[in-house]
């Protein structure tokens, strides 16, 4: 199982309670991640409401995740 | 026959007073706002008025239908003048037929008062010392000892890539601001001590006593009040030498191309998603760069939308435009003075860095900000080719071939809303008389123009203006043959629009 490093922001981090955690994951894609994530942390938005990026890079929901990847969940944000 | 209108020709009240005759009106009340030759204590010689003229001529209709209807008032009409004006000349007139003369005396006295406070309209007051200074509304004008101060760049004229050619480039450059909240606030001052020449504050609301911890533009003194003309007074006393246009509107579709083409740079500093967006999209259509930045609690995120030169748009990364009330925002969230402070010196910094041409600039990526944790993360975020928005219209229309005639026949704020890049090539006392209809463009005679004096960008596209559009034509056919493919000529020239 790849163990990647997870950053929060805005909304993920308040839910999240933290601001990046490390985990060993069965999810293949950041898709599953989400929905295990969103289980276990109450996530609400759902994947069509937030923005994912992996490596500095904004990412498709269906990429293969691989050991040592560090991943953002990216909430839209408007304030001003 | 429509209730207010804009001149350049010297008013005659006659004129306006005869279609406003009605037998049942017993009483007619008229006001002539004149050009007096003092201005808090200095000698004034002349006045320039220029005004965005799209929405003030909306706006302008609607003050008068207003005031009609709500005074009772039979007929009413308000005239503008525009371009210079000598001491004593009519600058506005207003003309009011009602039944009584309490009504005609009511409603006159309301429309030249909304006319002068809500209006897009500023002038331009020549001194007797040969000097002269914006003044943009009667509460906008700057102290006369705080008018004459100097302000001194030379901190940061002393940056090698800044000097005083920099120092020119900013002087003579244009950004539009979307909002005058927290990011706002953080964003013109900055702005405004880096001295750019002309600042547009584009914003709605009022100042409210919840804002103040975040706002530090506003005093105690400025709730209730707007917060475009609170922030250009307190603007215009920090550095007189600029020109500050405050627009107490909100950014709809109706205007946010002609609002946003009016500058070089568009910030958005909202606080919705659908102003937001609103921004972007007008910004990729008239091809100006749009600088974004929201905050969230202890946090922000900050993007710089090139549409213009390939770069990628909001809704590349958001093919859907968020619905507002999905996140909090800083009402529902709450936020730190200091995270809309620093975001909108982030902002500031890319605004600064875009017309310095500075090396850094955010580009097809995201900034994602933590205040809390100090950490910065530059995500990369490029145009997504099957986008929803615009931008890949910008780049295919670039694509394809631009149409063949030479001339086309458009009103500037058309062709600026359009994305044209306007160029007045006449002579300086051509202007001088006679300036252009819209604010902020360019201005280079022809002869320099045509020994490459300016360097145009083959991927814009330039309208070139004179005063019969038989320079401009030539001018145009010129450089084509040069290879500047995307060079038009406004047919007719200025007589043309003014026809």
């Amino acid at each position: 199982m790849p163990r990647v490093r997870l950053h929060y922001y805005a909304l993920f981090r308040e839910q999240a309670g933290r601001q990046s955690e490390s985990l060993e994951t069965p999810a293949r894609t950041p898709a599953e991640l989400y929905a295990e994530l969103a289980a276990c942390h109450g996530f609400r938005l759902s994947p069509s409401q937030l923005k994912v990026a992996v490596n500095s890079d904004f990412s498709n929901w269906d990429r293969t995740l691989r050991d040592g990847d560090e991943i953002v969940f990216i909430p839209p944000v408007a304030g001003g | 026959m429509k209730a207010f209108a804009f001149t350049l020709d010297p008013i005659d009240a006659a004129r306006l007073a005869a279609p406003l005759e009605a037998t049942a009106g017993g009483a007619f009340a008229a006001f002539e706002g004149r050009v007096r030759d003092t201005s808090e204590g200095r000698a004034v010689t002349g006045l320039e008025y220029e005004a965005f003229e799209a929405l003030a001529l909306a706006e302008g209709e609607r003050i008068v239908l207003e005031a009609i209807e709500r005074h009772g008032a039979l007929r009413a009409r308000c005239v503008h003048r525009l371009g210079r004006l000598a001491v004593g000349d009519v600058a506005v007139c207003v003309g009011v037929t009602a039944a009584h003369r309490a009504e005609a005396f009511a409603a006159c006295r309301e429309i030249i008062d909304a006319i002068k406070h809500r209006l897009p309209i500023w002038k331009k007051e020549h001194y007797a010392g040969g000097d002269s200074g914006w003044v943009n509304c009667d509460h906008c004008a700057p102290a006369p000892e705080s008018r004459a101060a100097h302000f001194d760049y030379s901190r940061q004229m002393a940056l090698p890539e800044i000097g005083a050619a920099g120092q020119r480039r900013l002087a003579e450059s244009s950004v539009v601001v979307i909002g005058a909240g927290g990011l706002g606030c953080a964003v013109l001052t900055a702005l405004a001590g880096a001295g750019i020449g002309t600042i547009r504050i584009v914003d709605h609301d009022v100042v409210q006593p919840t804002n103040l911890h975040r706002q530090p533009l506003y005093a105690q003194a400025d709730v209730g009040r707007p917060k475009a003309i609170a922030a250009a007074e307190r603007l215009a006393a920090y550095n007189p030498s600029i020109r500050l246009l405050p627009l107490v509107t909100r950014l709809e579709d109706a205007n946010a191309d002609a609002l946003i083409a009016e500058g070089d740079v568009v910030v958005d500093c909202s606080d919705n998603f659908a102003a937001k967006f609103l921004v972007n999209d007008a910004a990729v259509r008239t091809g100006r760069p749009a600088v974004i930045a929201s905050v969230y609690q202890y946090e922000g995120q900050l993007q710089v939308v090139r549409a213009g030169d390939g770069g990628s748009c909001l809704r590349c990364q958001w093919p859907e435009a968020t619905r507002d009330g999905l996140v909090g925002n800083c009402e529902q969230s709450g936020v730190l003075g200091p995270v809309p402070a620093i975001l909108g010196g982030l902002q500031a910094m890319e605004v600064l860095k875009l017309l310095l041409d500075l090396p850094g600039q955010l580009r097809d990526e995201v900034l994602l900000v933590d205040l809390l944790a100090h950490g910065e993360r530059r995500l990369r975020a490029p145009r997504n080719p099957r986008c929803a928005g615009s931008c890949v219209l910008v780049e295919n229309s670039r694509d394809g071939t631009p149409p063949p005639e030479l001339e086309v026949t458009l009103s500037l704020a058309a062709a600026a809303a359009e994305g044209y890049r306007i160029i007045d090539i006449r002579e300086p006392l051509e202007r001088e008389r006679e300036p252009l209809p819209l604010a902020g463009q360019q201005a280079l005679p022809l002869g320099r123009l045509l020994e490459g004096e300016l360097d145009l960008e083959p991927q814009l596209r330039y309208l070139l203006v004179c005063a019969h559009g038989v320079r401009s034509r030539a001018a145009a056919e010129l450089l084509r043959s040069r290879g500047l493919e995307n060079v038009w000529s406004l047919r007719g020239g200025l007589a043309a629009l003014s026809g």
